[in-house]
Order: structure tokens, then C-alpha cells, then sequence
């Protein structure tokens, strides 16, 4: 099945294809096209696995060469996949989890006008995201990474027709394209150092190893701008939140459990070109993400923009555990995320389905009464996201704090706790607004279809038995990935793993309690009143996102104005327009020559004789 | 000095005033006179050239058909017509001499190159006028040159045609007031 | 033959000069139409002059063609006066500037 692995992302590109060409004449079937077509990339990734763990474990590579794609002067690129453990978890991922969202959206998006293109560009997504993680080259890989940008761009502006919707696509394209530019130029340096973008060439211990550590570090450096982008980490976040104006499958499959992976894949993918330097950059920056995003995700009443602040936090966890190394760790983090974050956008998405597209929390409350099955499914999600064993939250967080502390970084463990604290606590928020307490509504809420009930159930599922994956940090997964991730560093002390276990789990426990204290009574609504100003900037992210439209947005325009109109408009058009009047000055002199009158051209005539004689005269 | 020479510089200058009255004329029908007698300057030319059929056809057929036919559209159109003098091209009035007489320096100029100016025409020529003129002449045109001989007799017919039908279509528009070809038309 | 061939040449192309002005100054187009049989008649003779000199009958025969053709051509040019002064009534050749821009 190996040998087939390039049907994997093809089925979702002919889904795709079909729908957007066909889809109005399809109609609701190709609600049923897309699903079947994700399902069969999962059904051959998971036979390719068979095969794969069919092999001892030095050989679980395959290298599939589709085609020559071009030859530049030295440069030869091909078409080509890798399958290893590292690419292998990915597929699995993307396509498990997209084909539940799949089956979910028939649901989620029955009725909508576009039905049918919805299906084609999460197909097309999927198809992206494929190429992404399949990629053996880095010109492959960052056709996947545009790709899965132009899609996020198309459906986080799926219902355009709403200004919201149409600048915050537009908002998280441009965002993201900041980073694409380093990460751009850090594949031109690649290439030049490397003279290659073949995986296998670039991304070995030898070729690493002869250049000096300053240019790694900026080739690296320059790659994880890419990822800052793309998984939206300080200073590039400011569009995930804003993302959440596409449909809700959206966010689950895009803005949770794919795309913004895609960084991390990334940088776990590269780790060998990344120093000491680097990493502790790449560490920083995923622990500051934690800590900034669940701090605004407490003041935020938008239940999916919560779930953003929220996935931002994450992200910034499994950045933290790769920045320490920890790759194996930060691995399991992604897959265990994509599943509990999933399974909560989607309840999410069923509330609102219930509640008529309310999404203010605020305004909810008691709804436990109306959608017993979703609450029950979303307080699994919260659960596992708290960190409470055995469900596999704790297995994806406790490991990364143990890992800070017992490998000296104290204030990182403190400040990593304080998150964790932080994180449990949004999530009772969340949980006690909307489904506790007193009903806040006239709205009576009614629970979802099946269709949209069972996909959240097997998240569920997911969510809570992953944790088998990783119960220690050498657990099966990390066993799997050993070959292309390596092994996390040494513990130099520290306190026991017993003991910080239980600290972590108490963390967890407090946070909810006092969720439970402020936000299942009416407290908290006196706690607005009292400290209003904190809710605010809170809800605004630290004004993290004012400042930049009120500095880099402004001088960002005026840049493009001037290149807009005084450089195309008034330079280019000036010159093209000139020529056309240059051309009608001349004419109007030239036309004079038509005189209609036969006696001027008979004179002409005799002028071209006379030069004509001339010149054989002259001649001879 | 010998008949030819004395023969060539009485007509040569009559040849080229002739010319130049004609142009210079302001009724037509003068400038049609003039040129009568240019060709009759030529026709003669023609004779001391050798070519004693020539002449004759010079005679017969430009004096005497072109011209007609020219003195009758000229009369058809107006006799007493006159240009008026003013010149409506700027500059035109100039420019034509001046080209003109450029030509006329370059062609004299190639011709001093090429003949010379002293070359005297070479003798012998009787052999090639065996028979008289007309009768060499017929010896060329029917066996040599016979194709360019058929088409111009068809050239002359379709140019009859063409005459007949480029004059004939006014006739009904414009009743009573064209005589000269309708009745020359029924007449033939 | 005393006189040189030249002397004819010249004379052709003087009369092939007057002429040639004959068609850009006047305006009357039977007059333009003259001049320009100045200017045949003065090739033909430059024809028949070359004929002489160069000792053989394809001048005189070309000459011959010369003056057929521009019998034809006499024909053929006057009836499209004659029709084009039908319409117009003039035969002012400044008149004819349709082609003007």
C-alpha cells in the first residue's frame, strides 16, 4: 500500500475538483463526496502504516518519486513523498480528524446556498495539508504550506458577503504572508548552502554539521518565522481570532487540528538545523504565546473566539516542548490537541446551530437542560484539556512541564504552571456560562442531528483514550518518531515525576473549582462591574491587535498607496498613456500626408524617385 | 552639317517649346494643339531614327485617333473651361520644377555615364531593316513578341467594353443631357 | 547618323521633365492627362533611340506596344472623366479628395 501512497492526497484533490466543477449538479451528493474521499485517504494511510510498522525501525522510510517536476542549472526537483513516522502521524491526523469534521459539516452547513463549494475547498484543504506533511523537498512542502493558506483564505471567507467574514480572511492571509517571507528567504539560504531542497540532503546531521552555527541559526530562525505565521504565535496571532468568522467545521478542522500545525510539523521537521539559539528563541516564544493567550482567553465572551485564544495557548505549549527538544513530546501534544480541540469546536458549533448562530456567552447559560449530549461531549473535551488523567490531556502536558523543571528551566516550569492554571480555568468558564447556571435566553435550544452528534462522539473517544499513545514520555508514539525526532534531553533534577504529577493535577482541580465559584453563580458578573477595565483589555488581547492597526496597518497602507497610486497609476500608467498620446501627437502631425488630392502624391511619387535615382547614382 | 543634324536642331527646340506651351496653357484645347504638334516633332524623330513605320503610326494613331479623342471630351466638357490660376497646394509651385529638374540632372547624369555624350550611333543599319522597316519589323512582332501581340488586341477590346459600359449606366439618369455618346453609341 | 545618340536621350528626358511638371501643376484633369502622354511619348522615343543604338528591333517593337497600350489606357481614362464629370460637374482634380483624412 505503500507504493500507492500518492493516492492519499490525490483523493481529496479529485473530491475537490469534482465539486467545484460539478457540485451544483451534484448537490447534497457532494456532501457525501467529500467525506468518502477524506475517508479513503485515511483507510490507505492506515494500510500504508500496517506496512510501515510491518518493517524494523531503521527502515521505516519510503521515498515515493512521482515525477521530474523541473531541473534549474544544478537544481533538480521532483515531485516527491516521504512516508516516515513523522509524516505517517500527520496523515493520520489529518485525515482521521478531517473526515469526522467532514461528516460533521453535512450537518453544520445543510441548507447553506454554497453547500456544494464548501465540501470542495475543505477537500482542497485536505489536499494541501497532504502535500504539506507528505512532502519529501522543500519546494513541495511550501507549495502544500501556500496551499493550505490560499484555503484557509477561501473559507474563513466562505460567507463573503459579510464584511466581517471578507477582512478577516483577508487579514489572516496577509498576516500570515509576513511570515511566508522569512520563511521564503530562509529556503533561499537553504538553497545556497545546501545547493539542494531534497529532505534527505539538507536535513542530515552531516550537511548541518559543516556550516557554522551562525548561519543555522538564521536559516532556522528564518524557517520558524514561516511557523510563527502559519501556527499563529506571538507577534503573527492576530488573525486567528478574527478566523473565527468562517464556518465553525472551519475552525475545528483548520484552526485547531491542522493548518497551525503545520509550524510545528515544521520545526519538528527541520530540528536538526535548529541551535541551541533557536530553540531557546523558538522556547520563548511558545511559552510567552501560552501564557498571553490564556490570559486574554479569560476576559473573552465569544465562545469560538475563546477556543481561538485557547488553540493559540496550546500551540505555544507544543512550541515550548519542542523548543526544549522535546519533539517526540510536542508530537503527541499535536495529535492529542487535534482531538480534544476539535471535538470542542465542534460542540461548540453545535451550540450555536442550537442557538440560532448565538455565539455570546453572555447570553447562554442552563443550556445543560436543552443538549444534555453536547454538554456532556464538551465537558469531556474540557476535561482533557485541563490535564485531569487519565484522559490524554494530561499525558500531552504533564510530560512538558515535568520536562521544564526537571531540566533546570525553574521560572519556564512556573510560568508554564500559571498557564496550565490559566487553561483549566477559560475551560470551566466556558463550560459553567454556557451549560450551567441560569438560563440567560429566551431561546429554546434544541440538541443536533446525528450526523453531527457521532462525529463528536468519536473525537470524544479520541480525545480520552489517546492518552494510551504516551503514557511516559518514551510511550508508543514517542517510540514511533524516535527515528526521525530523537530522544529529549537529560533530567538534570529537579523535584521527583510524582510529584510534580500531582502538582499539575491540583493546579487543574483549583482552576476548576474556582471556575465553578465565579462563573456557575452570578459572581462574575460583579467582578465585571468592579474591575471593568480588566475585562477589557483582556478581551481585546492586551490590545495586542489595536496597536498594530494603529501603527503598522497605517504605515503599511500608505507604503501601498504610494505604490498603488503614485507608482503604477501615476509612473507606469503615465508612461504607457504617454506613448498612447505620443502616438496620436505624431499621428495628427502624419495624417496632414493624406491629403486626398492626387497632386500631392503624385509628388510624393516623384520625391521617391528622384531619391531613388539618387541612390543609384550614387552608388554606381 | 548633315540632314540629320540640321533636321534634329530645327525640331529639338520645337519639340520643347511645343512641351512647354502646353503645359503652360490655360485653355485646353491650346494644350491640346501644342501637343499635337510635339507629336509630330516626335514622329519625325522617329523617321530620322530609322524607323519609317513608326512614323507613320506616331502620325496615325497618337496624332490622329488620341488626340481626337481627346479634342472631343475636351469639347464635351466644356470648351471655354478655364483653371483658375490660384494654386490651392502651398509650396507645390515650387517643388515640381525643382524635382523635375532633379530627375532631369540625375537622368543626364546617368546618361553622360553610361553612353557618352560624343558615341555616334553605329551604322549598319540597314542590315537590320531588311526589306524596309515594316517588313523587319513583322518579322519580329508575329514570331518573336506574338503573345504580347494577341493579348494587346484583347487589351484593345476589353478597353472598348470598359468605355461603353463606364459611360453607359448615366444615361438614364440624367435624360436629354448627354448627346455625344449616345449617339455616337447608336451610331456604331 | 551623325547625331549622337545622347543628344536624343536628353531630349527624351527633357520632354519627360515638362511633362512630369505638367502633372503636378495643373489642375485640369484633361490637361494631366496629356502631359502624362508627353511623358510616354518621351520614353518612346528614348526607346527607338536605343533601338538605333543598339542595332537591333525590340526598342522599335516596345515602342510599338508602348503606343497600344496607351490608346488603351486613353479609352479607358477619358470614360472615367466623362462619368466622373456626369456626377460632379467638374473636372478640377483638387475636387477628387474623398481619400482626405
Amino acid at each position: 500500500m505503500l507504493k500507492y501512497i500518492w493516492l492519499v492526497p490525490a483523493l481529496p484533490l479529485a473530491g475537490a475538483a469534482v465539486n467545484l466543477v460539478f457540485g451544483k449538479r451534484l448537490g447534497k451528493w457532494s456532501g457525501i463526496l467529500g467525506p468518502v474521499m477524506v475517508g479513503g485517504s485515511f483507510v490507505i494511510s492506515l494500510l500504508a502504516l500496517f506496512e510501515l510498522l510491518g518493517k524494523p525501525p531503521e527502515e521505516r522510510v519510503y521515498v515515493a518519486h512521482l515525477w521530474d517536476w523541473f531541473h534549474a542549472g544544478a537544481l533538480d526537483v521532483g515531485a516527491d513523498l516521504r512516508v516516515d513516522a513523522l509524516s505517517m502521524t500527520m496523515i493520520l491526523v489529518v485525515t482521521g480528524v478531517g473526515f469526522l469534521i467532514h461528516v460533521y459539516s453535512i450537518g453544520y452547513m445543510h441548507g447553506d446556498r454554497l453547500y456544494p463549494r464548501f465540501f470542495a475547498y475543505l477537500n482542497l484543504f485536505v489536499f494541501f495539508m497532504l502535500t504539506l506533511v507528505l512532502a519529501q523537498n522543500f519546494v513541495v512542502l511550501f507549495i502544500g504550506w501556500e496551499g493550505v493558506g490560499l484555503c484557509s483564505y477561501l473559507l474563513i471567507g466562505f460567507w463573503f458577503e459579510k464584511p466581517a467574514a471578507a477582512n478577516a480572511s483577508k487579514k489572516a492571509f496577509i498576516t500570515t504572508r509576513v511570515g511566508d517571507t522569512f520563511f521564503v528567504v530562509g529556503l533561499a539560504m537553504i538553497f545556497v548552502y545546501f545547493g539542494s531542497f531534497d529532505f534527505d540532503k539538507v536535513l542530515n546531521g552531516h550537511a548541518a554539521g559543516a556550516l557554522s552555527v551562525g548561519t543555522l541559526t538564521a536559516i532556522s530562525l528564518l524557517l520558524f518565522g514561516g511557523a510563527i505565521g502559519k501556527s499563529a504565535q506571538i507577534p503573527l496571532h492576530v488573525w486567528l481570532p478574527d478566523a473565527m468568522e468562517g464556518p465553525t467545521p472551519v475552525s475545528a478542522l483548520i484552526h485547531a487540528a491542522t493548518m497551525v500545525t503545520a509550524g510545528v510539523y515544521l520545526v519538528v521537521r527541520t530540528h536538526v538545523l535548529f541551535t541551541p539559539t533557536s530553540l531557546a528563541v523558538v522556547m520563548f516564544i511558545g511559552l510567552a504565546t501560552a501564557l498571553y493567550a490564556a490570559t486574554s482567553a479569560v476576559g473573552q465572551d465569544d465562545i469560538k473566539r475563546l477556543l481561538a485564544y485557547s488553540t493559540l495557548s496550546q500551540l505555544g505549549y507544543m512550541f515550548f516542548a519542542a523548543g526544549m527538544g522535546a519533539y517526540g513530546v510536542a508530537m503527541f501534544m499535536l495529535v492529542a490537541h487535534a482531538f480534544y480541540k476539535a471535538l470542542m469546536f465542534l460542540a461548540a458549533g453545535s451550540v450555536m446551530h442550537g442557538m440560532e448562530g448565538e455565539t455570546d456567552m453572555t447570553k447562554m447559560g442552563g443550556l445543560k437542560k436543552y443538549m444534555p449530549l453536547t454538554a456532556t461531549l464538551f465537558m469531556i473535551g474540557a476535561i482533557t484539556i485541563a490535564g485531569i488523567p487519565p484522559l490524554s490531556g494530561f499525558f500531552a502536558k504533564d510530560p512538558i512541564l515535568s520536562l521544564a523543571n526537571r531540566s533546570g528551566r525553574g521560572l519556564a516550569w512556573l510560568l508554564a504552571d500559571a498557564a496550565a492554571f490559566l487553561t483549566a480555568f477559560y475551560t470551566a468558564r466556558l463550560v459553567f456560562l454556557t451549560f450551567f447556571g441560569e438560563s440567560r435566553t429566551d431561546k429554546h435550544a434544541h440538541e443536533s442531528p446525528k450526523v453531527m452528534a457521532v462525529p463528536m462522539g468519536l473525537l470524544a473517544a479520541g480525545a480520552a483514550v489517546a492518552g494510551v499513545l504516551a503514557i511516559t514520555p518514551e510511550g508508543v508514539l514517542a517510540k514511533f518518531l524516535e527515528p526521525v525526532t530523537g530522544l529529549p534531553g537529560e533530567f538534570v533534577g529537579g523535584l521527583p515525576e510524582w510529584a510534580l504529577m500531582v502538582v499539575s493535577v491540583l493546579i487543574a482541580l483549583a482552576a476548576i473549582w474556582l471556575g465553578w465559584y465565579v462563573y456557575a453563580s452570578t459572581r462574575w458578573r460583579a467582578l465585571r462591574e468592579r474591575y471593568p477595565y480588566v475585562h477589557d483589555l483582556l478581551e481585546n488581547g492586551w490590545y495586542w491587535d489595536a496597536a498594530y492597526a494603529n501603527t503598522i496597518v497605517p504605515a503599511g497602507k500608505w507604503v501601498a498607496g504610494i505604490a498603488a497610486f503614485g507608482f503604477d497609476t501615476g509612473f507606469i500608467d503615465g508612461i504607457v498613456n504617454g506613448l498612447g498620446s505620443l502616438t496620436k501627437g505624431l499621428a495628427a502631425v502624419g495624417r496632414r500626408l493624406q491629403t486626398g488630392m492626387v497632386r500631392t502624391y503624385a509628388a510624393v511619387f516623384l520625391f521617391g524617385v528622384f531619391v531613388v535615382l539618387l541612390v543609384l547614382a550614387v552608388r554606381s | 552639317m548633315s540632314a540629320e543634324q540640321l533636321i534634329f536642331w530645327v525640331f529639338a527646340p520645337i519639340s520643347v517649346a511645343a512641351a512647354m506651351l502646353m503645359v503652360i496653357q490655360r485653355n485646353a484645347i491650346h494644350s491640346a494643339l501644342f501637343l499635337i504638334l510635339n507629336f509630330f516633332t516626335i514622329a519625325v524623330f522617329y523617321l530620322v531614327l530609322g524607323s519609317p513605320f513608326l512614323f507613320a503610326v506616331q502620325i496615325i494613331v497618337y496624332a490622329g485617333a488620341i488626340m481626337v479623342l481627346f479634342l472631343f471630351v475636351i469639347m464635351l466638357l466644356g470648351v471655354d473651361r478655364e483653371e483658375s490660376l490660384k494654386e490651392r497646394i502651398r509650396g507645390q509651385r515650387i517643388i515640381a520644377p525643382l524635382l523635375a529638374i532633379g530627375v532631369l540632372a540625375e537622368i543626364f547624369t546617368a546618361v553622360r555615364l553610361g553612353v557618352g555624350l560624343a558615341a555616334k550611333a553605329p551604322g549598319g543599319w540597314d542590315v537590320v531593316n531588311q526589306g524596309g522597316n515594316a517588313q523587319a519589323l513583322a518579322r519580329v512582332l508575329f514570331r518573336a513578341y506574338f503573345l504580347p501581340f494577341e493579348i494587346t488586341s484583347v487589351l484593345l477590346i476589353v478597353a472598348a467594353i470598359a468605355a461603353m459600359v463606364l459611360t453607359r449606366g448615366r444615361m438614364t439618369a440624367a435624360p436629354g443631357a448627354q448627346d455625344g455618346p449616345g449617339e455616337g453609341e447608336e451610331a456604331a | 547618323m551623325k547625331v549622337p545618340i545622347a543628344y536624343f536621350l536628353t531630349l527624351s528626358t527633357v520632354l519627360f521633365s515638362i511633362g512630369t511638371v505638367g502633372v503636378l501643376i495643373r489642375r485640369n484633369a484633361l490637361v494631366m492627362f496629356m502631359s502624362i502622354e508627353l511623358q510616354l511619348n518621351a520614353v518612346n522615343l528614348s526607346l527607338v533611340a536605343f533601338s538605333r543604338q543598339l542595332g537591333n528591333l525590340n526598342g522599335q517593337v516596345l515602342a510599338f506596344f508602348s503606343m497600344v497600350v496607351a490608346a488603351a489606357e486613353v479609352v479607358v481614362g477619358l470614360a472615367i472623366i466623362v462619368s466622373i464629370f456626369r456626377k460632379r460637374t467638374t473636372i478640377n482634380v483638387d475636387d477628387e479628395d474623398l481619400l482626405k483624412w
